[in-house]
């Protein structure tokens, strides 16, 4: 939880007080975003080693592999729901008001966020059993993920030209949703999250495919 | 062979294979940067049949040895009834719950305690948190750690961690017992206990799988015992004539005079 307060200060220092960008509420649109960016980010991060890492436990213990990976996802979603009075503080310090949308915005919007996690985290986890250098590509690929998608700036900045490229990142939609959610009480609809939820389909089912193949090998190959 | 209701294990021709060294590169970039030459060189991997061939019924309530020199394929053979491996061809079938003690450490944290593995390891081995819990004290007094329990899991010492193992092992109430080589690390008072608690178990249709090279304590403890040797049985029978026959081509191998 410290760890998206401290990096939203150090944006806010940065972005808004030296390069003076020009939007609204900058710390709410830096914050409503930040937290579930970092439910995903450390999720994905911790779970990609996961499975290589025990393989003392996988070698000797018969238990369902998945719940390795699913381990640092739903534990991560603890620390993401820890840190709504967080937001709402930040909501309600710059003059918002929560309203009701919140009671079914933010299990929908936890829920999607936690399946497209579970199927993004168990093609990585098991596929790093085989190519083991593939955590380091995903911390990479995380660091880059993070500028082109809607964190440090919110979506209707972006040139209308490059909003469509934008929408290709399967986060971005999500992440303008929370975001939607805390600053506009809008709970998001169909036509703001389909591309999230086109991303999350794909991955469940390319995720539990994979790992249902590879899982058979995790023994003999840790 | 063919297998009826009493059967707790059925192994039908089960084989194992290994490669040895493959050529398959373990990174992405090894991967990516050696496409071309992986592409050209031809990369047949060379198999290794840890298991040949297997095929075993083990009846409830049985107790079975298994004997065999270093790389016989006997830990082979657990794991694949464990589950832990698939067999690359044959069949396994096993009714009931297994409970494993596979080598030293059976898949413990060394940074959390003893108590906490114990739980661990229990709910691993499919009892719920409840049940853990409730047969926590039992596992904690048989282990006989005392207030080391309560200390992490490495500052233990072989023997301890191989009490904490056997202890929850035995107190999952598992319809199959498999135990791979452990009770040596244990010291001799330790090892009497654990048998005796082993025949404890017997009593109540256990079906108990013992891996060793003490042949003295396959004979004492099982009805059944197999010999591996490259992967296949050689003999199946009762103990005593297995274990002898066992020895005495130990004793003739040795006995071969040492001329080339």
């Amino acid at each position: 939880m410290l760890k998206p307060l401290l990096l939203g200060l150090v944006l806010y220092f940065a972005l808004k007080q030296v390069v003076r960008i020009r939007v609204e509420d900058y710390q709410l649109v830096l914050i409503s975003a930040l937290f579930p960016w970092a439910w995903f980010q450390t999720s994905v991060l911790l779970a990609a080693p996961v499975i290589s890492s025990n393989g003392n436990l996988i070698k000797k213990v018969h238990f369902p592999r998945y719940v390795l990976p699913f381990a640092v996802v739903t534990n991560n979603m603890v620390h993401f729901l820890l840190a709504l009075p967080v937001i709402t503080v930040f909501v309600l310090v710059s003059g918002y008001r929560p309203s009701a949308a919140w009671l079914v915005g933010i299990p929908m919007l936890a829920l999607i966020e936690l399946v497209l996690l579970m199927g993004v985290v168990l093609l990585i986890s098991s596929l790093n059993v085989y190519l083991r250098d593939l955590e380091h590509l995903v911390e990479v690929f995380l660091n880059l993920m993070f500028y082109v998608t809607p964190i440090i700036y919110p979506l209707d900045q972006v040139p209308q030209r490059y909003k469509n490229l934008l929408l290709l990142n399967p986060l971005a939609s999500l992440i303008e949703a929370w975001r939607e959610l805390f600053m506009s009480n809008k709970l998001p609809g169909l036509e703001a999250l389909w591309p999230c939820l086109v991303f999350t389909a794909i991955a469940v089912a390319i995720g539990s495919t994979v790992f249902g193949r590879l899982e058979r090998g995790f023994a003999d190959a840790l | 062979m063919h297998s009826d209701e009493l059967d707790v294990i059925t192994l039908e021709h089960v084989s194992k294979r290994y490669y040895l060294r493959s050529q398959r590169p373990q990174e992405l970039k090894t991967a990516i940067l050696h496409l071309p030459s992986f592409l050209r060189t031809d990369h047949r991997r060379r198999p290794f049949w840890a298991l040949d061939d297997v095929s075993l019924n083990v009846r409830r309530g049985e107790s079975i040895g298994v004997i065999g020199p270093n790389g016989s394929g006997k830990s082979t053979l657990l794991r694949i009834v464990a589950d832990l491996a698939r067999p690359t061809t044959g069949t396994v079938q096993v009714n009931g719950r297994i409970s494993a003690l596979l080598e030293l450490g059976a898949g413990f944290h060394p940074q959390i305690t003893g108590r906490e593995n114990a739980v661990l390891n229990a709910v691993l081995l499919g009892l719920t948190r409840k049940e853990a819990d409730e047969r926590l004290p039992e596992i904690i007094a048989f282990s006989e750690l005392g207030d080391f329990i309560d200390q992490p899991m490495r500052t233990y010492s072989s023997g301890m961690y191989i009490r904490l193992g056997f202890a929850v092992a035995v107190h999952v109430k598992a319809d199959v017992l498999l135990v791979d080589e452990v009770l040596a690390v244990g010291d001799t008072e330790f090892q009497q206990k654990c048998f005796s608690h082993i025949e404890k178990l017997r009593a109540e249709g256990v079906t108990i799988v013992l891996v060793s090279h003490d042949l003295g304590s396959v004979t004492r403890f099982c009805d059944r015992a197999v010999l591996l040797q490259h992967g296949r049985i050689q003999i199946d029978g009762e103990s005593q004539p297995v274990v002898h026959e066992y020895l005495s081509r130990i004793t003739a191998l040795i006995g071969q005079p040492v001329s080339s």
